[in-house]
C-alpha cells in the first residue's frame, strides 16, 4: 500500500521504527536547564504527514543521532488525519501536539502556507524544528519565525542542505571569505539560475469544479491562515505548489534549494535584494502560472536571476559572471590571507547539542526565502519594485507591500 | 449593451486554459496587456460589464472574467495605470451593496484587498457582520492599513459568532489603541479564541495596563498557556523597547518566578535574559 506521501506503508514504519529505538543518550547531551533522568528518550512528532514527510523526519532524526541523540516519534500529525485522529499518536490539530511536554524535536512537512505558523508555535512550546522549505508564504511571516528562535533559544533548521556543501568546498568558502571581508566595493556577479524550477509542472488549476472534501480531510485546517476557498482535490497532495494561498509555484519550491547556498557563498545571509524586475504575464489571483525570467539586484551590484526558460524570451541583460580571487588587486588578496576563514556551519544535532544556531538558521532562511517572494511579488505586480532590506518592505508601493505581509483567516497570525 | 458586448470582447482575448486546466500554454503577454489596457481606459462602466460576468464557482465559465479583473486590479495600481485606482475602487466597492451571490462578492472582496483603498473601506464594513463574508471583507480592510480600524470597531457591537472573532483579531492586527477596553474584556470570554485574540491585542497595544491582566490569563494551561505566555514575553519586550521598565520587570520577574517545571526552563531562561537586557 502506497500512503499519500509516496512512501509505502513499511518505508514509513520502519522510518518512524527506526526513530522509535531506545536511547541510551542521556538527556544532559543537550545541557542547561531541563535536565531529565540519563537514559530518558527524547521525543519526537511529525507535523503534515504527506509529501516529504519522510525524508524530512529521517533529516532531523539522522542529524540528531550523528551526535549521539537518539528520539521516539510519539506523535504523528496531519489535517488528512481526520477520520482516525486518536490525540494520543495520531492527531489532525498540531497545537494538541505542541501541548506535549515530552516532545522535544518537531519535524515540519506540511504545505508550506502552515511552516512559519508551526515554526513559531513550537518554538513558543519550547521544541526545536526542522522544517521543510520553502520557509514561509510570505516576507513578514520569516521575521517572525526569527524572532521566535532568538526569543524562546531555540534550534530552527530549514530542510534544505545545500549551503553545508558550499560551506566545505574550498572555492565556495574563498568566495564567502571575499565577500564577507569588505574588500570588494562593488560585486560584478551575476548568478543566473536557467531552467529546473518547474515551473509548468508546479502551476494551479484556474479552471476547477468545487468538490466535496473527503470525510479525512479538515479542509478548514488544511487552508489555515489563507482565505478559506471551495475544495478542489488539486490544491491538496504536491499539487499544492501551484496556489498562492500555499506556496508560490516552482520557483519558489525549487527556488530555496539552489539560492539558499548561492546566498551563503556570496554571504548575503543577513540582506536582501533591493531592487527586482520581472518579465512575465500578468499572474492569476490564485493559480500560480507562467513567467520568463526575474532579476533581483543587491545594493552592491550582486544579481541574481531565476530563469524560467519554460516562457517567453531568454534573460539577456546581462551574462553569467562569478568571482574569482583576481576581482581583488593585490593588496586587497593580501588583506583577505590574513582573515579568519569562515566558520564552519553548525549541523542542526550539534546545534542542539551545543545550543546554538545551526547553519541553516531562520535569519538566513528567512532571506533566502525572501528572494523566493520578492521574485513572486514582481511577477504578480507587473512593475519593477524597489525593497528596503532593513526595514522589510517594498518601497513607495503600498499594494504591493500587501504582499509582503497579508492578512490572515482568524484565529491565524503572526 | 455596445459596453458590454466591447468587455466581453475584451475578455476574449485572455487566454484559453490548457488542457489541464491551466494557464501554461499560449500565453500572449501583449495581447492580454492590450486588453486589459482597454478595460482600463474604459473606465467604471466598463469595470461594472466585467464584475457582472463573474459568477460562484461552479455556476458557469468565468475564468477569463476573474483572469481580466484581477489583473485590471493590478494595472490600476501601476504608476501608468493608477490615475484609475481611486475610481476602480469605488466602482467595486458599490458592487458590494448590490443583490449579488456571496461567492461574487467574495471575489469582489478580494480584488479590493489587491487594489482597494480608503475609498473601499465603508462598503466592505458592511459585510463585517455577514458570517460567510466577514472573512475576505476584513481580509481586505486589514490590508487597506489602519484607517479601517474604527470601522472595525464599531462593527464589534453588531458581530456575533465567528465574526467576532474575525473583527477582534483584526482590531488587534491594527493596534487600534480605542479597542483595548474591548480586548480586556474579552479576555474573561468563554470562547478561548477569542481570549487569545485579545490577549495578542494587548500585547501589541504595548500598554503597561495589560501587564497583570495578561499574566494572569498565562495562568492556565495547555496551548493558551503557551500563547498567553507569549503574549506577555513580547509585551514585556515592547515595554521595555519603549523604555516603561517596571513593568517590563514585573512581567519577566513573574515568568522566572512561576516557570518552575523543569520542561519551561526555556521560558525561565527567555525571562532571566530579558531581565538582564533591562
Amino acid at each position: 500500500m502506497t500512503m499519500n506521501n509516496g512512501l509505502t506503508r513499511r518505508q514509513f514504519v520502519q522510518a518512524a521504527g527506526a526513530a522509535a529505538s531506545l536511547s541510551i543518550v542521556p538527556r544532559n547531551v543537550l545541557g542547561g536547564e531541563g535536565i531529565a533522568p540519563p537514559s530518558e528518550t527524547l521525543g519526537a512528532a511529525l507535523i503534515g504527514c504527506g509529501g516529504r514527510s519522510g525524508g524530512t523526519y529521517n533529516d532531523m532524526i539522522t542529524r540528531l543521532r550523528a551526535v549521539g541523540i537518539e528520539v521516539k516519534l510519539l506523535a504523528r500529525c496531519d489535517v488528512k488525519f481526520a477520520d482516525r485522529a486518536d490525540n494520543k499518536e495520531t492527531y489532525t490539530d498540531y497545537r494538541r501536539v505542541l501541548e506535549r511536554r515530552d516532545v522535544d524535536f518537531v519535524a515540519i512537512a506540511t504545505h508550506p502556507g502552515w511552516h512559519a505558523l508551526i515554526s513559531i508555535a513550537a518554538m513558543e512550546a519550547g521544541k526545536d524544528v526542522m522544517c521543510e522549505k520553502p520557509m514561509t508564504r510570505f516576507i513578514a511571516e520569516g521575521r517572525a519565525v526569527v524572532e521566535a528562535e532568538k526569543r524562546y533559544n531555540r534550534v530552527f533548521q530549514l530542510c534544505t542542505f545545500g549551503r553545508f556543501g558550499a560551506s566545505r568546498d574550498p572555492g565556495r568558502r574563498q568566495i564567502h571569505k571575499m565577500m564577507a571581508s569588505g574588500l570588494l566595493k562593488k560585486c560584478p556577479v551575476v548568478h543566473i539560475k536557467k531552467g529546473g524550477l518547474k515551473v509548468r509542472e508546479w502551476s494551479g488549476r484556474v479552471v476547477y469544479q468545487p468538490a466535496k472534501a473527503p470525510p479525512s480531510l479538515d479542509w478548514d485546517m488544511y487552508c489555515g491562515p489563507a482565505p478559506l476557498r471551495p475544495y478542489q482535490p488539486h490544491r491538496v497532495g504536491g499539487t499544492h505548489r501551484g496556489y498562492w494561498d500555499y506556496e508560490g509555484g516552482g520557483l519558489a519550491d525549487m527556488g530555496q534549494h539552489h539560492f539558499d547556498p548561492v546566498q551563503w557563498t556570496y554571504a548575503k545571509d543577513h540582506t536582501s535584494p533591493v531592487e527586482i524586475e520581472a518579465y512575465a504575464p500578468p499572474a492569476h489571483p490564485e493559480a500560480c502560472g507562467m513567467w520568463g525570467w526575474v532579476e533581483l539586484k543587491y545594493e552592491d551590484g550582486c544579481t541574481f536571476v531565476f530563469e524560467s526558460a519554460e516562457w517567453g524570451e531568454p534573460y539577456e541583460r546581462a551574462k553569467p559572471r562569478e568571482l574569482s580571487i583576481n576581482d581583488l588587486d593585490e593588496q586587497a588578496r593580501r588583506q583577505l590571507a590574513e582573515m579568519p576563514d569562515p566558520d564552519p556551519l553548525l549541523e542542526f544535532g550539534e546545534a542542539v547539542k551545543q545550543r546554538k544556531k545551526s547553519g541553516g538558521h531562520a535569519e538566513a532562511a528567512h532571506r533566502s526565502s525572501t528572494l523566493l517572494h520578492l521574485a513572486n511579488i514582481a511577477i504578480r505586480m507587473g512593475r519593477k519594485i524597489r525593497y528596503d532590506p532593513v526595514k522589510e518592505e517594498i518601497v513607495g508601493d503600498e499594494e504591493a507591500n500587501r504582499l509582503v505581509r497579508q492578512p490572515m483567516r482568524a484565529p491565524w497570525r503572526v | 449593451m455596445a459596453t458590454v458586448d466591447e468587455v466581453k470582447g475584451l475578455v476574449a482575448q485572455m487566454p484559453d486554459p490548457d488542457q489541464r486546466g491551466m494557464y501554461c500554454e499560449n500565453i500572449d503577454k501583449a495581447k492580454i496587456d492590450a486588453a486589459i489596457e482597454a478595460l482600463r481606459r474604459g473606465g467604471p462602466e466598463h469595470w461594472r460589464a466585467l464584475a457582472d460576468l463573474i459568477v460562484p464557482p461552479g455556476e458557469g465559465d468565468d475564468v477569463k472574467a476573474r483572469y481580466a479583473l484581477h489583473a485590471l486590479a493590478v494595472a490600476v495600481c501601476k504608476p501608468e495605470g493608477r490615475e484609475s485606482r481611486r475610481a476602480f475602487g469605488e466602482t467595486l466597492a458599490a458592487l458590494l451593496g448590490a443583490d449579488r451571490p456571496k461567492a461574487v462578492k467574495t471575489y469582489l472582496c478580494q480584488q479590493l484587498q489587491t487594489a482597494g483603498g480608503a475609498e473601499a473601506l465603508a462598503a466592505l464594513a458592511e459585510l463585517l457582520t455577514d458570517a460567510e463574508l466577514c472573512e475576505p471583507a476584513a481580509m481586505a480592510m486589514t490590508a487597506i492599513g489602519k484607517s479601517a480600524g474604527p470601522l472595525f470597531l464599531a462593527a464589534w457591537p453588531k458581530a456575533g459568532g465567528a465574526c467576532r472573532l474575525t473583527i477582534l483579531q483584526n482590531l488587534a492586527v491594527l493596534v487600534v489603541a480605542e479597542a483595548k477596553p474591548i480586548m480586556l474584556a474579552a479576555l474573561a470570554d468563554a470562547d478561548r479564541e477569542i481570549r487569545l485574540a485579545a490577549g495578542y491585542g494587548l500585547m501589541k497595544l504595548a500598554d503597561a495596563e495589560a501587564v497583570e491582566p495578561l499574566l494572569k490569563s498565562a495562568e492556565t494551561e495547555g496551548w493558551e498557556r503557551i500563547q498567553a505566555t507569549k503574549h506577555c514575553l513580547i509585551l514585556a519586550e515592547k515595554l521595555a523597547a519603549a523604555g516603561n521598565k517596571p513593568p517590563a520587570r514585573r512581567i519577566y520577574e513573574h515568568l522566572k518566578a512561576t516557570r518552575t517545571d523543569p520542561k519551561d526552563a526555556y521560558i525561565r531562561q527567555a525571562a532571566e535574559a530579558g531581565l538582564a537586557a533591562l
